[in-house]
């Protein structure tokens, strides 16, 4: 069984490009499982043609969690992908982390984590232990990092290395970074930025998935891009990404750059 | 790891406090340990003084649901359930993991009516102790009064409500007030109703029971214009500075109760007089007992040597002069066994 999670900035894509990681993987024949582990619940909206899904800290509200199934927190969306979302608080409230904690525990009493693959799509900033909780406990063994070539974005992603690292540091911690995707927003040598900062961190990009249309329309007819126009070179992207992670063998310690070197290294793209 | 007797848990605090307060109830927000734990510490304490005491507790039980969506909900039905019982006031004690949830309790409290609602914010983790829970209590239900005339009379701020010897040092105080002609107007809080608590800004002067205390002194002060003395009387001298600042205050002349309590010091020490020139090693727990100790050291000649007959100093110091009565005669018997 193979697990992964991917991890970026809030907005970066993490769910559009999970799904369709999902959605092709299943298209290789694959049993996949996707966790959408951010209490927005709609990482797996795409995946079930736009219904969202109840969560798991929902059924625990109404029910207890001594009364859940797993026919009651997993669904089966395009191409036999289970679904599963986390859930949480409403904003403002409570301790979302924690809620992360404890799918992952009701998760475990219903012996759901299984699967040829198990792709957990989290929360934008690893703001606190409980989203950690996909790197921790051997769950997610790779980690791969989702950012543009935006500032902020590689920031955020810089800011989750942080976290791999130390959670790698650990004598229990197996959690490696497989690689950084570019999720391009059609800036200047986009793809050279990204693929500059991975070797930086002592990654590698694992692939360039270029900016298209057709991820919109997708969305709008709630798709994925792999079932909604499969034979585009979009869902060729998607498709060969999926392939690299399947078969990805590198998995790395990464090393957080300093801020200052973050911003020259970005600077040194917008110079040119 | 080193620990003094006024730290531990700023809830435990807070609780000494709340718990004096009759015919009030006090709400844990936060799992049911925090309640169990506390009320079985409180309860075991009074019962060590000889005091059948249940104290009035209620938790809002939180449970891993309500800190992953908020124990808001929780703390509304609680104090719901409060309303029940017709208690004069709801006092809301917060736990660790309710502040460490950022709940809006202060908006919850502001929803509900029916009787007073008193925030006292108490989440341990963030730093203080047992004696921060104190003064944090006693502020809160300080908001209880809305002020007054003043009336000559004096209140006793803060009594050490899980002290064995608390009553005792309330009669010796309230026995050398009377010396002075002077009366208690409000023991805030110990064994009161919640509806005293609206005459606390009427008193001339707060005497408070120790110098811990002075934030809560001063913070009266700015809120009602009483002054304050820092602490309970303690040593021979001290008690006798004691009367002299209340009639300071009060504009009260303490002449001759001050020389009724020294002629009634000295029969006391005449009493001790075969305590006189012992050797003894002198065992004591807290910071502040040099200058009282010195002087008992003095009165009695009592010299310090490591062979001595050991002999406890305790603290909190004995309070007034009768509290200096109570530990000498328990020198005598060490001395005498």
């Amino acid at each position: 069984m193979k697990q992964i999670a991917l991890y970026g900035k809030g907005g970066i894509g993490k769910s559009t490009t999970s799904t369709n990681i999902s959605a092709a993987l299943s298209g290789m024949g694959l049993d996949v499982l996707q966790i959408g582990c951010d209490p927005k619940r709609d990482s797996t909206r795409m995946l079930m043609h736009g219904r969202l899904i109840p969560t798991v800290m929902d059924q625990v509200r109404e029910r207890g969690d001594k009364e859940i199934t797993l026919k009651d927190v997993v669904f089966t969306g395009y191409g036999g992908v289970r679904c599963v979302e986390a859930g949480g608080p409403e904003p403002g409230v409570g301790c979302a982390g924690r809620g992360i904690i404890a799918t992952f525990q009701v998760l475990e009493r219903l012996g759901a984590l299984h699967a040829d693959v198990v792709v957990y799509d989290v929360l934008g900033d690893v703001v606190c232990g409980g989203f950690a909780m996909p790197m921790r406990e051997g769950y997610a063994k790779e980690v791969y990092l989702v950012t543009s070539g935006e500032l902020m974005s590689l920031y955020a992603a810089n800011n989750i290395c942080k976290a791999i690292k130390r959670l790698s540091g650990r004598s229990r911690g197996q959690c490696r970074l497989g690689g950084v995707i570019c999720n391009a927003k059609n800036l200047p040598d986009e793809e050279e930025l990204v693929a500059t900062f991975a070797d930086r961190i002592g990654s590698t990009l694992i692939q360039f998935i270029p900016r298209d249309p057709v991820v919109q329309r997708a969305e709008l007819n709630r798709m994925t891009v792999i079932e909604f126009a499969p034979d585009t070179p979009q869902a060729g992207a998607y498709r060969l990404l999926a392939g690299k992670i399947l078969e990805n063998k590198r998995l790395d310690i990464p090393e957080p750059l300093e801020i200052e070197d973050l911003e020259a290294l970005a600077y040194d793209f917008i110079a040119d | 790891m080193t620990s003094s007797r006024t730290e531990g848990c700023t809830l435990t605090g807070a609780l000494s406090v709340t718990t004096s307060v009759q015919d009030a109830v006090s709400i844990i927000h936060g799992p049911d340990g925090c309640a169990h734990h506390n009320f079985s510490l409180l309860h075991a304490l009074h019962f060590d003084n000889d005091q059948l005491v249940l104290p009035s507790i209620l938790s809002t039980s939180l449970k891993e649901q309500e800190i992953i969506f908020g124990g808001e909900k929780a703390l509304e039905d609680t104090i719901t359930r409060a309303f029940e019982g017709n208690h004069g006031a709801v006092f809301i004690l917060t736990s660790c993991v309710a502040a460490a949830i950022g709940d809006d309790v202060r908006s919850v409290c502001c929803e509900v009516h029916g009787c007073p609602v008193i925030i006292v914010p108490t989440g341990g983790f963030l730093g203080g102790g047992f004696s921060d829970g104190v003064k944090s209590a006693l502020i809160a239900l300080s908001s209880l009064c809305h002020g007054g005339n003043q009336s000559g009379m004096v209140n006793l701020v803060g009594e050490k409500n899980l002290e064995y010897e608390a009553e005792a040092n309330y009669r010796e105080v309230a026995r050398l007030l009377s010396l002075l002609g002077v009366k208690i107007q409000l023991r805030f809080v110990r064994n009161i109703p919640v509806s005293a608590i609206g005459n606390l800004g009427c008193a001339s002067l707060n005497i408070l029971r120790d110098e811990s205390l002075t934030d809560v002194g001063s913070a009266l002060e700015n809120r009602f214009g009483t002054p304050f003395l820092p602490s309970f009387p303690v040593g021979f001298e001290g008690t006798l500075r004691f009367l002299s600042r209340v009639g300071e205050e009060l504009d009260i002349e303490s002449d001759s109760a001050i020389a009724a309590e020294r002629a009634y010091q000295k029969g006391i020490i005449e009493h001790f007089s075969d305590l006189r020139r012992k050797t003894v090693m002198i065992h004591h727990w807290g910071q502040t007992s040099g200058p009282v100790l010195t002087e008992l050291l003095e009165t009695f000649d009592l010299e310090l040597k490591d062979h001595g007959r050991l002999l406890s100093f305790p603290d909190p110091l004995p309070v007034g002069t009768a509290g200096l009565f109570r530990m000498l005669s328990r020198w005598q018997r060490v001395i005498h066994a």
